[in-house]
């Protein structure tokens, strides 16, 4: 009876034992991809490559929005009629009463939402002309154009922060440069139309025939 | 570098004069292409061996070398010819370096900017331009990921032609790493139905559009079956192709369960004025005829920081690319927080290519 408790404890041993060695990993050994990103990142201790030599040129702004910072292009100087005052030296409700006056800006027309939602003065500052207005009136900086979109483009504002909507600008590695909404739309007039593909592969039509 | 560190034979080719100048065959002066030694003084194994592992003497070296004289021997001609110039015999001194180099993979840093000198100064010889090429290490903490937008992309193929010109692809069989698949609303990832080679307006009413390229598999299947060791995992995740080293099997092509690698059935003809002269050797320097090619997250763009071609064309935003391993990178965030899928995950080849929509 003694000899077969012993017998069994033998054979406890060699169980576990046997499960610790084989579940054992060698140190570059994960399960996925997920694992392995997790253990990796772990003591990340950023990079030696920048992006700063690449941005160069580029006028950039540093913003913060919830935990995320990043750089934007600066948009001021790329405006071609910027600032307002330089040409409109009377406030907005004062142009409008003139009596000979000429129909300004005559090249945009907004085609964004619809008149009961949004007319010039939804977003321009009637009272500052040189800056913009959220819709409760508070002054938003042409700069930080991206706080107006964000005001009805709630997802996409999200993603944007996040960097999973919009572009980032020539480098991967960090400090991050992202681009801001009006490098790609144009706030008149943000749809995009359809166009053709950049190309066609003829000699793929050729061997599937 | 001494003599005793060489993992391949050389020859002097009558070149022995520039020798006492302290320059070599490639035209540096530095040990870089391996040239300044005594002919056939060969105790290192060669590429095969490093391999293999296999033990070898001074006569299974001079066997090797009888055998390879048959390559050689048209260099060899030309060394000892009158007539024939200088530039001739360093070209044929660095065909003969090259003929006989090592697998990239098993190479020492000194041997890859050996390699790449010799491969920079062959195109000079051969063209007089001018190109620059990189033997750039994987960095360290960075892990290469990629993800795509399928809502976002609208089949532009803005991408498609910034790889080709990136790359160097060739122009005659209209190779391209990228696929851009349209697929009908409503039938899910069918990429049986799916057309790859559209050409209307894009967007198409009912449809939406997904990119496939290679996807570089943290567990690749196509680097398990290569039988030379020629394709291989980077310590930064990218998985790349030592062109010189490739035997043109096909066996990765056939793995691939993405359909990612392409073939050159033949030699890859680029306009000189269109070629991409910033190069990488495991990149988008010039193939030949008959090795495979595919897309590397056009390393000699991301190793030197900057996002790949087709990440940078793209005007919808659809493509994001980063570095796996920073935490605040946008790559991770979107992994993240976006509802992210890969292809065929049931396989276990792990991609490092996610999916997601907005």
């Amino acid at each position: 009876m003694k000899k077969n408790y012993h017998f069994i404890y033998i054979i406890c041993v060699l169980l576990i034992s046997s499960t610790i060695i084989s579940c054992k990993h060698k140190e570059d050994d994960y399960h996925n991809i997920k694992d392995a990103i997790d253990a990796k990142s772990k003591n990340y201790d950023g990079i030696s490559i920048s992006s700063e030599e690449f941005i160069g040129d580029i006028n950039t702004i540093e913003i913060t929005e919830g935990e995320h910072t990043f750089l934007i292009p600066e948009r001021k100087s790329q405006i071609k009629s910027y600032a307002c005052t330089e040409c409109h030296t009377k406030d907005l409700d004062q142009m409008q009463n003139l009596k000979d006056s000429k129909k300004a800006h005559w090249d945009i027309s907004i085609n964004h939402a619809d008149d009961k939602t949004m007319n010039c003065i939804t977003c321009h500052n009637a009272k500052k002309i040189d800056d913009l207005t959220s819709i409760t009136g508070t002054s938003i900086d042409f700069n930080n154009s991206y706080q107006l979109c964000s005001q009805c483009h709630t997802r996409q504002f999200e993603d944007w922060k996040g960097g999973a909507h919009g572009k980032i600008l020539e480098s991967w590695a960090p400090p991050r440069a992202s681009m801001t909404c009006v490098n790609c739309h144009n706030p008149h007039d943000p749809h995009f139309e359809t166009k053709w593909p950049d190309r066609f592969n003829t000699q793929k039509v050729k061997e599937r025939d | 570098m001494s003599s005793n560190d060489k993992k391949w034979f050389s020859l002097d080719l009558g070149n022995k004069k520039k020798q006492e100048s302290s320059s070599c065959g490639c035209g540096k002066s530095s040990s870089g292409c391996n040239s300044h030694n005594k002919p056939i003084q060969e105790k290192q194994p060669d590429g095969f061996d490093q391999v293999f592992n296999v033990k070898m003497d001074r006569r299974t070296a001079f066997k090797k070398l009888t055998a390879s004289l048959a390559i050689g021997a048209g260099a060899i001609s030309t060394s000892c010819s009158v007539v024939a110039g200088d530039e001739t015999k360093e070209k044929s001194q660095i065909e003969w370096e090259e003929q006989f180099k090592g697998n990239y993979k098993l190479m020492t840093d000194e041997e890859k900017k050996g390699t790449v000198d010799r491969l920079v100064r062959s195109y000079q010889l051969r063209t007089g331009k001018n190109i620059s090429m990189s033997s750039k290490n994987a960095e360290e903490d960075v892990l290469f990921g990629y993800a795509f937008n399928i809502s976002k992309c609208q089949g532009y193929m803005d991408c498609v032609s910034a790889c080709v010109e990136e790359n160097n692809q060739d122009r005659n069989s209209q190779m391209e790493y990228i696929r851009i698949h349209e697929m009908k609303d409503g039938k899910g990832f069918n990429f049986n139905e799916a057309d790859d080679n559209y050409y209307h307006e894009v967007p198409a009413e009912g449809h939406f559009y997904m990119g496939t390229q290679c996807f570089h598999c943290d567990n690749p299947p196509c680097v398990d079956v290569c039988p030379v060791q020629a394709t291989w995992r980077e310590d930064d995740g990218l998985v790349v192709i030592d062109y010189d080293w490739c035997i043109g099997c096909r066996y990765c092509m056939a793995a691939c369960p993405y359909d990612g690698r392409r073939f050159n059935w033949s030699k890859p003809e680029v306009p000189e004025v269109e070629v991409n002269k910033d190069q990488h050797y495991l990149g988008n320097r010039m193939r030949k005829k008959g090795v495979m090619e595919k897309c590397t997250f056009c390393v000699q763009r991301s190793r030197a920081g900057k996002n790949p071609a087709c990440v940078e064309a793209c005007p919808t935003g659809s493509r994001i690319f980063g570095n796996l391993l920073d935490p605040n990178s946008t790559i991770r965030w979107v992994i993240e927080n976006k509802k992210v899928f890969r292809l065929k995950e049931d396989l276990g080849t792990e991609p490092k290519f996610w999916y997601f929509m907005d």
